[in-house]
Order: structure tokens, then C-alpha cells, then sequence
């Protein structure tokens, strides 16, 4: 689980640097909320790209996050990317309106899509790709809105779990306060990842990266010390997820079919 | 001095005569390549050969599938060559009477037929063409999709001596480079395109330690120059790790390439040192072929379906 910092800093910038360059873009966007992930992300992009190529959306919904807020504020301050603070409250309250509930899923998944739009609006009026901001974690547990926060151009993060951006953010001296940071989604005041998802997250990145990286099966980890109901739910989040990160299957009708056998590379003569 | 040196061996291989010369700079080129795009990436074959040429380099090494990228899937017909009659390698050709040459290209050897191949061009001609004989096709690879399968590791002449090609996924099984040894290969060549795996304490990828393991055990045993030239570069996500390097027949690194960053990179290589080691370590001398290949006759016999 432990990372080489500057070599996963280098790898990482290189990847951003590269894919802007191929897909012809100079700039970057990303969502930043002034948690660890999306200030890990920015902190690459600003390193990869130069500051004056970054722009970080801050997009509050009221004043539900006004800690979130000052250290989003913070980060790019020290970072000296552009930003830009664009309140969705108007945007998620209208539609609410019409259509009330008070289901914080249904509420929260709202807000990560309203973001997501704004987001590519952005993208398309200032040329920049979106970088996205999921981990490992969020991935493979599928603790994410489909669409919403999970959707991106390029995911710089998605290859290291939760605990190892903590690590990566050490090495790029990301300010103590937001490494100090309890994990949360951001749906709902109060809400925090471990709540939800009932597991501290050392734990849930031990039992995945036995399942996952060491290819282990269920019984080998619990068998390793981890408890049974931690790992069968890990196990069955995974399962549940996994449309979450696929393209939605097409059935087959012609000879050659997107999704099936027209197999082309993302990087097409990149 | 030196000019008279290099007057020599292109007379030498102008004449076609082989495994003639004492030393011999050999140049790799750590790249990059543009996934489906031949034209540029033969371009950047020509400034390579120049760059090459400028050190006075005899062999310029390029990696695994260097004129096509290698995240390749559907475009492979789309960009395969048949080197007989493609005027790129008419005109790789011609540079090869200055400096010998081995790159990585998708064949179209009969019609309809794709391979994963390598050749190593020399003298005006090409010597030899490898055909990657394992495709990996597991995990995050799916080669056997797309390519069809050598069937052969041959050992031929070059100027420099007695060579044996392999690409990328040969060198991870052991019993391809035995086949070299056995054919008598002096110095074995290594095409690769290996993305990077897995973490490391060090600033590398885990994964580029067993390269290198495979690099300095077949050249100790099989007292054998060993010159493996990787790729760097992203293709959808994947990172290709770099690290090439050179390995003398005493098992001795000679030169290694910095990971993941583009290099070129040129040695010297004394080539008196393979009878020097086949002296002190008669492997070579020693070795059963007869026997190995009759006991593999009997294990796959016994083979149960």
C-alpha cells in the first residue's frame, strides 16, 4: 500500500500532461471542494500544467459547507490557479420545487450532477479538459454519482486508493488542515464516508487491495484477520457497482457493434 | 584511427561478411510512438537513425512495435506493412547500408495475415524478421485478438555476429531465449513495449525489476550480449516503463536508460568479451540441445488433455 511519492508525482503529471497535449487541449478544469482529493488533483494540474492553465470551479450548494468553502478558497490562493465560485442553490432549488423530496440520496446525487453540467459548460467554453477527482476507493466501492462526481475526461487519481492519496498529499505538502480532513462526499451536512459505508477507510483499502491488487479471494482475507462482515460488504458494493463503471451494454444486432467488436484505442492516433 | 575502423566494417558489411568486428557502438532508442500514425513515427525513425549516425552508432535498437504504437486493437490492419514491397522499408533499407537497423512493425505477411514483428535491417537488406511467438493476452493484454503467432526463434548473422531477436512477452519465457543460445546467438535483442506495473520503494515501477532479473540471468548463461529497448509514453492510460539496457556475457550491467523518460542512449560494447566468457564458462561448449529436445519430446508426450 505504500507509494514512492515522487515517482507517483511524476508518472501523474506526465499522464496529464500527455493526454491534455493529445486530445489538443492546453488547459485544465476540475471541481474543487476543498477536500483532499480535488486538492490533490489541482495540486497536480497546477504543477503539470502551470498555475494560469487551471481553473478550479468552487460550486457550493448554500451555506452547507462554509468550512469546505475557505479552504477551497485557500487551496487556490496558495496554488494561484483561476477560479471561479458558481452557487448551485438556484439551479438545485428550482428543480426541487417542482419536484420536492427530502431523500438526501436523491438530493445529494442532484447536486453532483448540477455540478458535473456546470463542469462541462465550463470545459467547452474555456477549452479545458475535466480532470476528474475519483480514487480507487470510490471506484471500486462505486461511492460516487454516476454521471455526477464520477464523471471526468481524465481520471489522474483512479488508480490509487484513498489512504495513498494521503500519502501523495503529504509529499506534495498539502496544507495539514485538509490531509486532517474527515473524508465526506459532501451530500448532506454531516455526512462522512466512514459513517456511511460503516468501515474506516485503512481498513476498507487493506481488504480491497488483498481483493483487488492481490487478487485474493474472500475467505484468504478474512482469513488474513479482517472481519467477515466488512469483507462480504466490500465484496458485495463491488458487485453492485459495477455498472457504474462500464458503458451500458448494447445488444447485438449488426456485424460490428460499439461496445462489442468495434475495439478502438481511447488514444486513436494520439 | 577511427575513421579507418569504420571504413573497415562498411566495407565488412558492404561485402556481406559476418561476426568480423572486435567492437561495435550500439544506439536505443527509449520512444515513444504515435498510437496509429506510421508516417510520423517513421519520421521520428529518421531523426533517430540521424542522431545515430552523428555518434557513429553501428546498430540503432528501436522498441517493440515502434513504427505503429501498440494499444493497436482494430487498426492493425489499418497500418500493417509488408516490408517487400512498402517503400518505408525501401527506404529503411538504403539507410541500413550506413547503420544496421531493428524496429518494430505490424506484417501483413500474407494477406490477411498480422503479425507482431521486428526486423533487423543491415548491408541494404533485411536480415531477418522475428514473428512474436508469445502474445500475451491476459490481464490488461489481448494481443492473441489481434495477431497471429510466430512460430520460430532463429538465430542469424549479422556483421556483429550471431543474433536472435525476441519481442517483449519471448523474453518472459525463459525456454525462448534457450532456443537462441542453442542456435548459438552471441548477442540477443530484446524489442519491448512493457507497461509498468505495481509499486516499488524505488522510483520505478515494480515491475521493470523482472526485466532486468531476465536481462542479467540469460546474458550470465548464456554468455551473451543482452540489449533490451523498451518504450515510454502513455497509451490509454497504460505507462510504458523504459528502463532499456545492456547486459555483457559476464552478467555485468553496461548501461541501463533512466524509466519512463524518453532517452537515447549509446555504448560501446566489446565484442571480444563473449569468446572471453565462453572460455572461463563453457555453457555454450556444454550445452545438450540433443537431450533437452528429446526430453521435451517425452514431456509432452506425457502430456494428459
Amino acid at each position: 500500500m505504500k507509494i514512492n511519492g515522487p515517482f507517483v508525482e511524476k508518472i501523474l503529471i506526465r499522464f496529464i500532461q500527455e493526454e491534455l497535449h493529445k486530445f489538443g487541449f492546453k488547459k485544465g478544469i476540475l471541481g474543487l471542494s476543498g477536500g483532499l482529493d480535488s486538492t490533490v488533483c489541482a495540486f497536480l494540474a497546477a504543477k503539470a500544467l502551470s498555475p494560469e492553465n487551471v481553473t478550479a470551479l468552487i460550486m457550493p450548494y448554500r451555506a452547507t459547507f462554509s468550512d469546505d468553502l475557505k479552504d477551497a478558497k485557500s487551496i487556490i490562493h496558495l496554488l494561484d490557479i483561476r477560479s471561479k465560485i458558481i452557487d448551485i442553490s438556484p439551479m438545485v432549488d428550482a428543480y426541487f420545487s417542482i419536484h420536492p423530496t427530502e431523500n438526501k440520496i436523491l438530493r445529494g446525487n442532484k447536486m453532483a450532477r448540477e455540478r458535473m453540467c456546470i463542469l462541462y459548460d465550463y470545459s467547452a467554453r474555456e477549452k479545458a479538459l475535466i480532470l476528474g477527482t475519483s480514487n480507487k476507493t470510490e471506484l471500486l466501492l462505486g461511492y460516487g454519482t454516476i454521471h455526477g462526481d464520477m464523471a471526468s475526461g481524465i481520471n489522474p487519481l483512479g488508480d490509487l486508493y484513498k489512504t495513498q492519496i494521503r500519502q501523495l498529499a503529504l509529499h506534495l505538502k498539502v496544507p495539514e488542515e485538509i490531509r486532517k480532513k474527515t473524508p465526506t462526499a459532501g451530500l448532506w451536512k454531516g455526512q462522512t464516508d466512514e459513517k456511511e459505508l460503516g468501515i474506516p477507510y485503512d481498513e476498507i483499502d487493506a481488504i480491497l487491495f488483498q481483493l483487488v491488487d492481490k487478487r485474493k479471494s474472500k475467505n484468504d482475507v478474512i482469513s488474513l484477520g479482517f472481519k467477515k462482515e466488512y469483507v462480504e460488504k466490500i465484496i458485495r458494493l463491488i458487485k453492485d457497482s459495477e455498472f457504474k463503471r462500464k458503458l451500458p451494454p448494447i445488444p447485438k444486432i449488426s456485424e460490428r457493434t460499439v461496445g462489442h467488436d468495434f475495439l478502438f484505442p481511447y488514444d486513436w492516433d494520439k | 584511427m577511427i575513421g579507418d575502423a569504420l571504413l573497415q566494417k562498411s566495407e565488412l558489411q558492404s561485402r556481406g561478411n559476418c561476426g568480423n568486428f572486435l567492437d561495435m557502438k550500439v544506439a536505443l532508442s527509449q520512444i515513444s510512438s504515435v498510437l496509429g500514425d506510421v508516417k510520423k513515427n517513421f519520421h521520428t525513425h529518421l531523426k533517430y537513425i540521424d542522431r545515430a549516425k552523428k555518434e557513429k552508432a553501428d546498430l540503432l535498437i528501436f522498441p517493440e512495435l515502434s513504427l505503429t504504437g501498440y494499444t493497436l486493437k482494430d487498426l492493425v490492419p489499418d497500418v500493417a506493412i509488408s516490408p517487400d514491397k512498402n517503400p518505408l522499408f525501401t527506404e529503411l533499407k538504403l539507410l541500413s547500408k550506413d547503420i544496421s537497423l531493428v524496429l518494430g512493425f505490424v506484417e501483413e505477411k500474407d494477406k490477411g495475415l498480422y503479425y507482431n514483428s521486428s526486423a533487423y535491417l543491415s548491408g541494404g537488406r533485411i536480415l531477418h524478421i522475428h514473428r512474436k511467438v508469445y502474445l500475451p493476452t491476459y490481464g490488461m493484454f489481448e494481443e492473441a485478438k489481434f495477431y497471429g503467432q510466430g512460430k520460430n526463434f532463429k538465430t542469424f548473422q549479422t556483421p556483429f555476429g550471431k543474433t536472435g531477436m525476441l519481442i517483449c512477452y519471448d523474453f518472459l519465457h525463459y525456454s525462448s531465449s534457450y532456443v537462441l543460445f542453442a542456435g548459438g546467438s552471441e548477442i540477443i535483442i530484446v524489442l519491448s513495449a512493457a507497461p509498468g506495473r505495481g509499486m516499488s520503494d524505488e522510483e520505478n515501477y515494480a515491475s521493470s525489476y523482472m526485466w532486468e532479473l531476465m536481462g542479467e540471468s540469460i546474458s550470465r548463461f548464456s554468455t551473451a550480449f543482452l540489449i533490451y529497448c523498451n518504450r515510454v509514453g502513455f497509451e490509454d492510460g497504460k505507462s510504458f516503463a523504459g528502463g532499456s539496457f545492456i547486459y555483457a556475457p559476464s552478467g555485468q550491467l553496461l548501461a541501463k536508460a533512466p524509466y519512463t523518460d524518453e532517452n537515447f542512449l549509446v555504448m560501446e560494447i566489446d565484442l571480444k568479451q563473449i569468446r572471453e566468457y565462453r572460455k572461463k564458462w563453457p555453457y555454450r561448449r556444454d550445452d545438450k540441445p540433443e537431450v533437452i529436445l528429446a526430453a521435451l519430446q517425452r514431456a509432452v508426450t506425457s502430456y494428459e488433455d
